[in-house]
């Protein structure tokens, strides 16, 4: 399929042609004239940039020798921006240019690596580049390609640094947030410290964190707050084996008022499988994931089965797929566990994800999850929950079920191109929808 | 402890010793598969052509003249009637690049000298070798310029730039005790050009809340906002807009049971707009009318009034390569009496200060004097936790500010997608 027979390439090649005959057929001056580059845009390359996180006006106003398309089945390139995280903190982007129409024989893959201490400014440099470079290969075959100049400026010659941390990377993060008014106040804070190492070999994050959050609302002349607060901490090893399995063991300590859990540790071995070559994983995955986890509690105030401590066994299997194509994304994923004291005792938690583009103009979405609680729920409060506790959600209730789900479609008609960047009045209220999953 | 938790807690900690050592044996690797070349070497497959030129032309390479080390092979034949220099160019990869495959094709202008068509041709033998030079480190040394300015409206579209749109959203959530629903909907019909902005639609949302108390009672509300607004902004030059607002809105948050509203405006930019993905300094002056009828009766005892209102406001907004920051500021009044006003100030910095520590900081904080719409009748309890209604207030504000320093090996570029990649989360934009 991915080949085209030679009299498609030969179509394609007089499709090409064609437009470079009847410009040679002007005076060749006119070419240079304005005249003459707003008629080598019309037959520009039609793109498609498929990006939840672009900056997109910045690179329309960039790479001005394409034209850009709202509708994937429009363009002559669709190019799918996935994206990572990398061992460093980063995001890697992959950039896969797939041609379509009339250019369904080139196809091109490029790669770009931020940093995580880049600003938006560089990560939006580095992405306009990389598309740069990649749109070339359809940019080629089109007349504006005339106009198109390449510059190299030999590097100074710095070889690349020695890494002496070894891979490890030190992150720490603090935020306050604050709202209020007279009748009404927030306060939250938030502070974290992660150490990782991330090679292809094996992985290891190593984490901190600390929130704190209290409302407060005057009714009445009489005060009314509330407060949550919970920390965690947290640490991950995980050993490759092959393009299929990895092991690993998760280490967890938390303290939550929502969940009544004073102090609860978690030593967990796991296995894991993954259907597709992990080599695949910005595209697609399936994996499955079996964990046996060793988990001793101490309770806040005594449980509704009159606890206030007790060391529990827990198993928990889950599914996860993920896929990044051209018509959508789609991310579902299944989770079970339960007690091994009781096995009766379990919980199981869906997920799903589906965001399609399914024919010109039309993309819906559905997402939603659904949870069953049987028995499951052993850090319930003793008491019943004040009203306010209730009404502010500060207090994990009791429940069989819980769900969300949302549903959404968008339809779009009319122009198919998206060139203009027009910031009077500012830039807000445009229409479109995207669903980025991180 | 009793005897087989001891047990497996020994067998756990055996396991995580064991993969520690595993671990510990595995020698550090380095970036994923062997380092690419430093340029990628091309075989030129073109019995009487020029190497000396495409040297020259095509720094970013190296020509290579054995086929057994080249990653790239350039195939020129020759196509089109005989003497018409049209070529056509084979572009494939090798080694390294296997599978970067393409064709493109070089046709000299008629009357071109022949000077210039060997230029021509290397240029397009240069944007054909880019894709392989982008996979290998000269990719940062390279600058692609595109020598015209073309117009973003030299398309051929018989849509003329207008784009419709619908769209229809449902988002519920529930447990046992608790259940909320809200919906959104909305039409659009845009057309942006860069000589004018016309900006329409209509739209509703509507929302319902359930608690469960428990104690056989439950509780049970809903709120709504629906409206349509039109937005049309002129160009007049690099710095000048003028435009106006229609609006009509009703909404249970803030006692609106219709308030119409009609606003022209004028907007000047200190920068030139073209610039505006990099800074803006916008000042935008608005009179409005508007014609408000309340739901209840408000806390001056009005049902509904005409009232007129003015505001002015400055937004600054620069992206660099240091970071970012904005920063906006806006008086309104209104004019049978100024004593009813607001001001609004807002601002934003990002900002990178050395290589691994960043600090964010925004806040706004806004003084409010002119909530004319306050029902008489105030809020409930409920509405007021759960933040339903609009309240009596002389201020409101908000700030955050935050702080990220990292170091370490921050330029490793592994991709360990294994056991996750450490939560996931869902943005969803409209």
């Amino acid at each position: 399929m991915r080949k085209s027979s030679p009299a498609v390439r030969l179509l394609a090649l007089a499709l090409v042609l064609a437009p470079l005959l009847t410009l040679a057929a002007r005076p060749a001056r006119a070419q240079e004239g304005q005249a003459g580059v707003d008629e080598m845009k019309k037959t520009a390359l039609k793109v498609f940039l498929d990006c939840g996180d672009c900056d997109l006006e910045y690179i329309k106003t960039e790479i001005t020798f394409v034209n850009y398309v709202r509708d994937r089945l429009e363009a002559q390139v669709h190019v799918l921006i996935s994206t990572q995280g990398t061992g460093g903190g980063g995001v890697e982007y992959t950039l896969t240019f797939i041609g379509q129409n009339d250019f369904k024989d080139v196809k091109d893959l490029q790669k770009y690596y931020s940093n995580k201490t880049d600003t938006d400014d560089d990560i939006r440099r580095g992405l306009v580049k990389s598309l740069q470079l990649g749109l070339m290969s359809f940019v080629g075959r089109t007349p504006i390609s005339r106009r198109i100049a390449v510059e190299y400026t030999p590097p100074q010659g710095s070889a690349e640094a020695r890494d002496r941390w070894n891979s490890w990377v030190f992150s720490l993060s603090g935020d306050a947030y604050l709202s209020g008014e007279e009748t009404y106040r927030s306060h939250m804070a938030y502070g974290s410290f992660s150490a990782n190492r991330v090679t292809p070999g094996s992985k290891v994050r190593l984490g901190l964190s600390v929130d704190r959050a209290k409302q407060t609302y005057i009714v009445d002349e009489e005060t009314i707050t509330g407060t949550s607060k919970s920390w965690q901490a947290s640490g991950l090893y995980v050993k490759s084996l092959g393009e299929h399995w990895s092991v690993g063991v998760s280490f967890d300590a938390e303290s939550s008022l929502f969940s009544n859990v004073d102090l609860g540790l978690e030593v967990a071995p796991a296995v894991e499988y993954n259907f597709f070559p992990y080599a695949q994983c910005t595209r697609r995955q399936l994996r499955a994931l079996y964990s046996l986890a060793l988990n001793p509690v101490r309770y806040r105030e005594e449980t509704i089965f009159g606890k206030l401590r007790e060391t529990l066994f827990k198993q928990e299997l889950s599914l996860t797929l993920d896929l990044r194509e051209k018509f959508g994304t789609i991310s579902l994923s299944a989770e079970g566990s339960n007690y091994l004291h009781d096995l009766g005792k379990y919980r199981i938690d869906t997920f799903a994800i589906v965001n399609l583009r399914l024919y010109k103009g039309l993309s819906v979405y559905v997402l939603g999850g659904y949870s069953w609680y049987h028995d499951s729920q052993l850090s319930l409060l003793g008491r019943e929950p004040t009203y306010e506790e209730q009404l502010l959600r500060l207090r994990e209730l009791p429940m069989n079920s819980n769900h969300f789900f949302a549903v959404g479609f968008q339809f779009q008609f009319g122009s198919i191109f998206t060139n203009v960047i027009n910031p009077r009045f500012g830039s807000t209220g445009g229409s479109g929808m995207n669903i980025s999953i991180h | 402890m009793n005897r087989p938790r001891t047990a497996i807690a020994a067998l756990l900690v055996t396991l995580a010793v064991l993969a520690a050592t595993a671990a510990a044996q595995v020698p550090p690797p380095g970036p994923a598969g062997p380092p690419p070349p430093p340029k990628p070497k091309v075989f030129l497959d073109w019995p009487g052509g020029d190497p000396d030129f495409l040297r020259a032309e095509i720094p970013f390479v190296e020509f290579v003249s054995d086929l057994a080390t080249a990653e790239v092979r350039v195939l020129v034949t020759p196509s089109g009637p005989a003497g018409s220099g049209s070529v056509s160019l084979a572009f494939t990869g090798l080694g390294p690049f296997r599978g970067d495959d393409n064709t493109l094709s070089y046709a000299p202008e008629p009357g071109a000298s022949p000077e210039d068509a060997k230029k021509g041709l290397a240029g397009t033998i240069k944007l054909g070798l880019l894709r392989y030079a982008a996979k290998t480190p000269v990719a940062k040394d390279l600058t692609v310029k595109f020598l015209d300015q073309a117009k973003p409206t030299a398309v051929i579209d018989k849509w003329r730039q207008w784009v419709f749109g619908l769209s229809a959203n449902a988002f519920l959530m529930g447990e046992t005790q608790y259940r909320n629903g809200s919906y959104y909907a909305s039409l659009s019909a845009n057309r942006v050009t860069p000589e004018i902005k016309i900006r329409t639609q209509v739209y509703g949302n509507w929302s319902d809340y359930w608690f469960d108390l428990g104690d056989g009672t439950a509780y049970e509300s809903a709120t709504h906002g629906y409206g349509t607004s039109a937005l049309a902004v002129k160009s007049l030059g690099e710095h000048w807009s003028v435009g106006g607002y229609v609006e009509a809105e009703s909404s249970s948050y803030s006692n609106l049971d219709l308030a119409l509203t009609a606003a022209p405006a004028v907007e000047y930019d200190v920068f030139p707009y073209s610039e505006s993905t990099k800074r803006q300094l916008r000042i935008l002056y608005r009179i409005g009318f508007t014609r408000a009828r309340y739901s209840e009766e408000t806390i001056y005892f009005k049902t509904a009034e005409s009232l007129l209102q003015e505001s002015l406001s400055f937004a600054y907004e620069v992206v660099r390569p240091w970071g970012k920051a904005s920063v906006q500021v806006e008086g309104s009044h209104f004019f049978h009496n100024v004593k009813f006003n607001r001001l609004e100030l807002e601002g934003e910095l990002e900002f990178r200060i050395w290589r691994g520590l960043s600090f964010e900081i925004d806040g706004s904080y806004t003084r409010i004097r002119d909530q004319l719409a306050l029902p008489a009748g105030g809020a409930s309890y409920e509405e007021i936790l759960l933040r339903q209604r609009q309240l009596a207030t002389g201020y409101n504000y908000s700030f955050s500010a935050g702080f990220n320093f990292s170091f370490g090996s921050t330029r490793s570029n592994v991709v360990n997608p294994r056991f996750g990649n450490g939560g996931r989360s869902i943005s969803i934009s409209m």
